[in-house]
């Protein structure tokens, strides 16, 4: 317990530092030029709204890395946590492709659309990551802003990728996809022992899912703007 | 008994065993950790025989396999006797079998690889180790965790520049990726750290890491041996991958005739020595122009002085000596009057009614030094102080021998003057008896023509010419002179504001210039009698009075007739009715009385004169003259 303490007045900082600059890399990422909202005639290229959203992409999965990693040295330790987060995430149930081979053979239009089935599907848990972590008692200040990040970025991930599909793939405008994630309940239990669990799988899920989408991106970046010869 | 106990024992043992080794069921996960962390407490435990997992890796997320360790040291065992199994979670239940690895041999030994068919990416996997059918250890992972790639392959070094002094050099390392990692694909993005030190060093020095594949390397000393080496990793993880093969960096040797040391410039030697430098010589100077110094911050109070006078003269009395210089500055006085350079003037100056009561103007008239008389008319007055030797004091000049004047530039014009009335004389000598009107008319019809076109000029200087003419014969007759009034008139304002004297004695005085009494002035007549004191009005005809009022118009010019030499005051007053413009010239030919009344104070520089206001000439007082004698006048004005 004394460890909590100490970790939590030095920890609290140095999560701080980071996440300013990580806030900073935000910035980097929201100081590129953007399209205004509704502009008919304005046209991104497609390299540069395939660099932003990997840079994105990659942002988010960064704070979700340390999210993790700062939930699971704060609360999961001694708890095994570890072995019983083999447990789904709620975007199992998305059939996305499991590695090198089913990746490049999937159509890049239904590859993107995939991830744009992820990435809504991580809409509302991200919503009420926020909420719940704020009402965590002694919630800690780098998992709570991190959590605030990751759901802005995450929106304006998904605007991105809807505007690479409407111009890699446009006039198809598919029905909107998405798992229902129901982890709610079990955020909100009483026992602080399901409770922690619950947030360590869907922390672990998130950094996950981040991961897939980053790869994904990265992929088809390679794929659609440079040939497959990055 | 004991042996139903015993068999009981190894009953539970058994079961516990059992039951321990069915603790994968997928179901029942937790209790693994729990299992591994009390088989497995620690790392340093592993003389306890059981095998247990190093590290599980995948070098480019496409495969990955796992090693442990063999704990049997004991060499009892069967060293076959250990297994792997692995299971995978496709769907949400755990409802596969655990599998046994598929690849012991390409990892290596006590290893397990999985190909890339057996590999799948964000799939959770858990593997155990089994020993002789039990469960020694287990792990779970996902596969994007365990990401460790290769080392980089193809290390070299180029150089880019040696410093000036030939010290220093830097290079530029290059390498190529792991040839498994598909970087090209962008399947996975590394980033790779670079680390070097001296051959003889045991710290290597890191940098940071970059992205690209080559990176340059600053400040390498020449003489020395540099190893460096490079090592990548996934770029979102943590973990990094084996270091690559060492490189040897062996840089050309140093050119002998290069500096030992790093030669700085002195930069804070000059700055140091420059400042004293500058210090000194600061001081020198303020010492050297102390007083101007003191001078420049504390100037002196101006202390009351004249240029040039030393105060000391004052001191001492010498009134003399600082006149002296009084006057020389007053010189240096502008000249105020430029137009009229033949007019006279006259100073009123207060000073003027003590030098009269010292000294009359009468003597100094009747006196029959010229210049003295001069200085009266022109009313000059030495001791004020002042000079009065204005330009246009012709007259003054002319005479003017007088210390405190100046006179060098005035010489000329009187000299002139002189020679004009010379030759007014010699006309006169030469026209002889030729009848006044001849020589009058021609000097009057100047005057009188160009009165008519009003041009004050002309007539100005024929009146000076007149006055000039009037003063001499006024001069020259002490007798006359000493019947002529103090006063003298007015008889213009210049424009300038100086007054304008009347020459109207000098029809009285009869005196002309030249050597010939009876010839007057020589614009008048021969017949003019000399014992009056006073020209006659018929003389005045004759001659002419070019010393008008100020306010007489020029307008009575036109009316003078040649045989009217007549002039009465009622001619005089139809002319003072008129507005008079003070630069109107003397008209001509005007008799001017000696006392006049004002009429109108017209302007500031106007005074209409009433001749009106004289008394008509009595008989009495009227000879053939038309003017009135002072005693006359006095018996009329009350």
């Amino acid at each position: 317990m004394d460890n909590k303490g100490w970790s939590l007045k030095a920890g609290s900082l140095l999560p701080l530092l980071l996440l300013v600059s990580e806030l900073l890399l935000g910035q980097s990422v929201a100081s590129l030029p953007i399209c205004p909202t509704g502009a008919v005639s304005c046209q991104v290229s497609l390299r540069d709204l395939f660099d932003r959203a990997v840079i994105l992409s990659h942002y988010i999965h960064n704070l979700s890395s340390e999210m993790f990693n700062e939930f699971d040295k704060r609360y999961a330790q001694g708890r095994g946590f570890i072995t019983k987060a083999i447990n789904s995430c709620h975007t199992s149930s998305l059939s996305t492709p499991e590695d090198k081979e089913q990746a490049q053979q999937i159509h890049h239009e239904d590859l993107l659309n995939l991830i744009l089935r992820v990435l809504r599907s991580w809409n509302d848990p991200l919503y009420h990551l926020v909420t719940e972590v704020r009402g965590m008692q002694e919630a800690p200040d780098s998992i709570l802003s991190r959590a605030i990040e990751i759901e802005e970025q995450n929106r304006r991930l998904l605007e991105g990728m809807e505007k690479i599909v409407g111009q890699v793939h446009p006039g198809v405008k598919e029905n909107e996809v998405y798992s229902v994630w129901s982890g709610l309940p079990s955020l909100q239990m009483a026992d602080e022992d399901t409770r922690l669990f619950a947030f360590y799988n869907l922390l672990h899920c998130l950094r996950r899912d981040s991961h897939k989408i980053d790869n994904y991106l990265k992929l088809l970046k390679c794929r659609i703007v440079y040939d497959s010869n990055c | 008994m004991d042996l139903w106990q015993l068999l009981l024992t190894l009953a539970v043992a058994g079961s516990g065993s059992a039951v321990s080794g069915s603790e994968a069921a997928p179901a029942i996960l937790g209790r693994p950790s729990q299992s591994l962390q009390r088989v497995n407490p620690g790392p340093g435990t592993n003389s306890s025989g059981k095998p247990k997992f190093t590290k599980c890796r995948s070098p480019e997320l496409e495969t990955f396999s796992c090693h442990w360790t063999d704990g049997v040291r004991h060499g009892l065992k069967n060293p076959g006797s250990v297994q792997l199994f692995y299971i995978r979670r496709s769907t949400q239940e755990w409802t596969q079998e655990w599998k046994e690895c598929p690849d012991y041999v390409s990892a290596g030994e006590n290893s397990c690889y999985f190909n890339s068919s057996y590999t799948s990416i964000w799939i959770p996997y858990c593997i155990k180790l089994t020993s002789n059918g039990g469960t020694v250890d287990q792990k779970c992972f996902s596969v994007e965790e365990i990401v460790q790639p290769d080392p980089p392959i193809g290390l070299n070094w180029t150089l880019l520049n040696i410093s000036l002094t030939g010290i220093h050099a830097d290079i530029q390392v290059r390498w190529e990726p792991p040839p498994n990692a598909d970087v090209q694909k962008g399947w996975i993005v590394l980033e790779y750290e670079l680390q070097y030190k001296e051959v003889n060093e045991s710290q290597w020095k890191m940098m940071d890491p970059v992205l690209s594949t080559s990176v340059p390397v600053y400040s390498l000393r020449l003489d020395k041996e540099y190893e460096v080496r490079v090592r990548s990793r996934q770029r979102n993880s943590e973990k990094y991958g084996e270091f690559s093969e060492v490189l040897y960096v062996a840089l050309p040797q140093m050119s002998p005739f290069a500096c030992e040391e790093d030669f700085q410039f002195p930069w804070f030697l000059i700055i140091i020595f420059g400042i004293f430098g500058l210090t000194m010589i600061l001081f020198l100077f303020i010492f050297s122009k102390q007083q101007r110094i003191k001078m420049l911050i504390l100037p002196p109070v101006p202390v009351p002085k004249i240029k040039g006078i030393d105060p000391d003269l004052l001191k001492e009395g010498k009134l003399e000596e600082v006149n002296t210089i009084l006057a020389i500055h007053d010189n240096y006085k502008p000249e105020f009057y430029n137009d009229d350079s033949w007019v006279e003037f006259i100073e009123l100056d207060i000073d003027d009614a003590d030098e009269k009561t010292e000294g009359s103007d009468t003597d100094r008239l009747l006196s029959n030094d010229h210049e003295k008389s001069l200085n009266i008319l022109g009313a000059k007055d030495d001791d004020s102080g002042r000079t009065s030797c204005y330009e246009p004091d012709i007259l003054e000049t002319d005479f003017n021998a007088s210390d405190v004047c100046d006179g060098t530039s005035e010489v000329p014009q009187p000299q002139r003057l002189k020679g004009e009335v010379d030759l007014l004389c010699l006309d006169q000598k030469n026209q002889n008896n030729l009848p006044s009107t001849d020589t009058a008319p021609t000097t009057q019809q100047p005057s009188v023509i160009l009165a008519k076109e009003n041009k004050p000029r002309p007539l100005v200087i024929s009146g000076t010419e007149s006055t000039h003419q009037a003063a001499h014969p006024q001069l020259s007759n002490p007798s006359s002179l000493a019947n002529i009034d103090f006063y003298a008139q007015v008889s213009d304002i210049t424009p300038a504001g100086s007054v304008v004297l009347s020459p109207g004695q000098k029809n009285k005085a009869g005196i002309s210039p030249c050597d010939r009494p009876p010839e007057v002035v020589s614009l008048c007549q021969a017949n003019f009698i000399m014992d009056s004191a006073y020209f006659c009005e018929a003389d005045a005809k004759k001659c002419i009075t070019v010393a008008p009022h100020a306010e007489v118009e020029s307008r009575v010019e036109p009316s003078f007739n040649q045989e009217d030499m007549y002039i009465t005051t009622e001619s005089l007053t139809t002319t003072a009715g008129r507005s008079g413009t003070a630069e109107r010239a003397p008209s001509s030919g005007m008799p001017v009385p000696d006392y006049t009344s004002i009429h109108i104070v017209q302007s500031p520089r106007g005074l209409v004169l009433n001749a009106t206001a004289l008394p008509l000439p009595d008989k009495e007082f009227l000879s053939s003259c038309g003017y009135v004698s002072t005693d006359q006048l006095n018996k009329i004005m009350p």
